[in-house]
């Protein structure tokens, strides 16, 4: 990898997005952070070119990781989402409705995560 | 003509840049927060700053209409369709294609009624009462409630699927008693907005001690209160009298909500002559009427709450009994604060 892969990590509980985001970085992303969606949405405006994949929790307060999803994939149409949920096949169900890539159900191993990465971003460049 | 959406607490520039975002997306929008908060101004907002905006903008009230009435009110109905149906009628889902359903109180919609609006949610399809032909119709559904409806599906009122199925967006607006700095803002608005409907030389701004006391008092019926006090200020132009009208409900309020004994105890006129001394003559806020509004008060609450309770918060049947119209009560109801002290109703 020359230049690393960046990502946008969601999450609304500080635990899970911190070591999330330690476990990635050591695998060599560069990882930014948003703690709800609209945190998040403003940081892919500002930074249109940069993120090359957003890994969002489902269940947050204003918009949701559902909400966020669907407004990437209206905005940011090449964007690949991974959703992570711990909140039952509804929140999951709609995740898959609105067209996210990948729907992680919580927990689940890291590698399996970093996994995941690796095959939706080789798929990003090839396209 | 878009209601603006006044305040400058950190809460309110959020709302507004959550509100700036989404408005465009068409994404299901539940707002909460209690009685009186601005939901449908927020919801207003929404709709007049999306691409619907020439389109219709629909408000239903879920709370107000019984069960039967509020489904055909919703997906309208087929000549036939019950007694009384002498001919079709379209639904206000119908009504609102490519504009906006804003369903109020939806927390009081029927479980029954809950399946058909989460099927409209999933494809846009429905029918008409007595019909079993399906309609489509294209409504951006924005929902408000000033209940938890996280603990209704917990008791089994709300369906899950529902729940979050409208919780795409979540708009929450926090009670004006969590952000006091917007009061003064709140103030200055209503004052220029009712100005133009009186002389404006006899208005009478309140002063810095009775917007002290504006700041402090706890606004249990939020912005509408707020509203209603200024409407009345013009009028009576005594700000003085008002602020102190507004210590003595939030040290009664006090008194009434949070004591639930104090409430429960034999009424007698020893009761208003000391509450708590604030109340005694010597005071300089004591003055009969004040104290007949807030025995009327206080009776009229424990009536009507002893006969929601009889009728297991039947509002109809517990209208008919007090003799006074529904929509009365309802209003009781909530200027009251009249709460339901059975569990799962």
């Amino acid at each position: 990898m020359n230049k690393p892969s960046k990502l946008l990590l969601v999450d609304d509980n500080d635990e899970i997005l911190s070591t999330l985001k330690d476990y990635l970085i050591k695998k060599g992303y560069e990882v930014f952070s948003a703690s709800d969606g609209l945190e998040a949405l403003k940081l892919l405006e500002t930074d249109q070119q940069g993120f090359d994949l957003v890994i969002t929790d489902l269940v947050m307060p204003n918009i949701s990781g559902v909400g966020l999803i669907a407004i990437i994939k209206k905005k940011f149409p090449g964007l690949p989402v991974i959703a992570i949920t711990g909140w039952g096949e509804h929140p999951e169900a709609l995740a898959t409705e609105v067209q996210a890539d990948l729907v992680l159900e919580k927990p689940f191993e890291l590698s399996e995560l970093d996994k995941s990465l690796k095959k939706l971003l080789s798929l990003e460049l090839d396209s | 003509m878009m209601p603006p959406l006044i305040g400058s607490s950190k809460s309110i520039e959020k709302i507004r840049e959550l509100i700036d975002r989404v408005a465009d997306m068409g994404l299901n929008v539940l707002i909460t927060g209690e009685s009186g908060v601005g939901k449908e101004v927020v919801a207003q907002n929404l709709y007049y700053k999306s691409q619907r905006k020439d389109k219709p903008f629909i408000k239903v009230n879920c709370a107000a209409l019984p069960d039967g009435l509020l489904e055909s009110e919703l997906f309208g109905f087929e000549r036939g369709a019950f007694t009384g149906a002498v001919q079709s009628k379209r639904g206000k889902f119908e009504l609102a294609h490519q504009g906006v359903i804003f369903l109020d109180e939806i927390g009081d919609m029927p479980r029954s009624l809950q399946a058909k609006l989460l099927r409209v949610l999933q494809s846009g399809e429905f029918s008409r009462l007595g019909s079993e032909k399906e309609v489509t119709a294209d409504a951006w559904v924005i929902a408000s409630t000033n209940q938890s409806l996280v603990e209704n599906v917990k008791k089994g009122l709300f369906r899950e699927d529902l729940y979050y199925r409208l919780n795409i967006i979540k708009i929450y607006i926090p009670p004006l008693r969590n952000r006091p700095e917007d009061i003064p803002t709140l103030i200055d608005y209503f004052i220029e907005r009712y100005a133009s409907q009186f002389d404006r030389n006899k208005i009478s701004k309140p002063d810095a001690d009775a917007m002290e006391k504006l700041i402090a008092y706890s606004w249990p019926g939020n912005v509408r209160e707020l509203q209603s006090i200024l409407q009345s200020s013009m009028v009576i132009g005594n700000w003085k009298e008002i602020v102190d009208d507004l210590s003595i409900k939030d040290k009664s309020n006090v008194y009434s909500t949070s004591d639930q004994k104090g409430l429960d105890k034999a009424l007698t006129v020893d009761t208003f002559l000391d509450l708590k001394n604030e109340n005694s003559p010597e005071h300089a806020s004591f003055s009969l009427k004040k104290i007949r509004k807030e025995t009327m008060n206080i009776i009229d609450k424990r009536v009507i709450s002893h006969v929601l309770n009889q009728t297991g918060w039947n509002r109809t049947k517990a209208s008919k009994i007090l003799k006074i119209s529904y929509k009365t009560l309802l209003y009781k109801i909530s200027d009251l604060d009249i709460k339901s002290s059975i569990q799962n109703r």
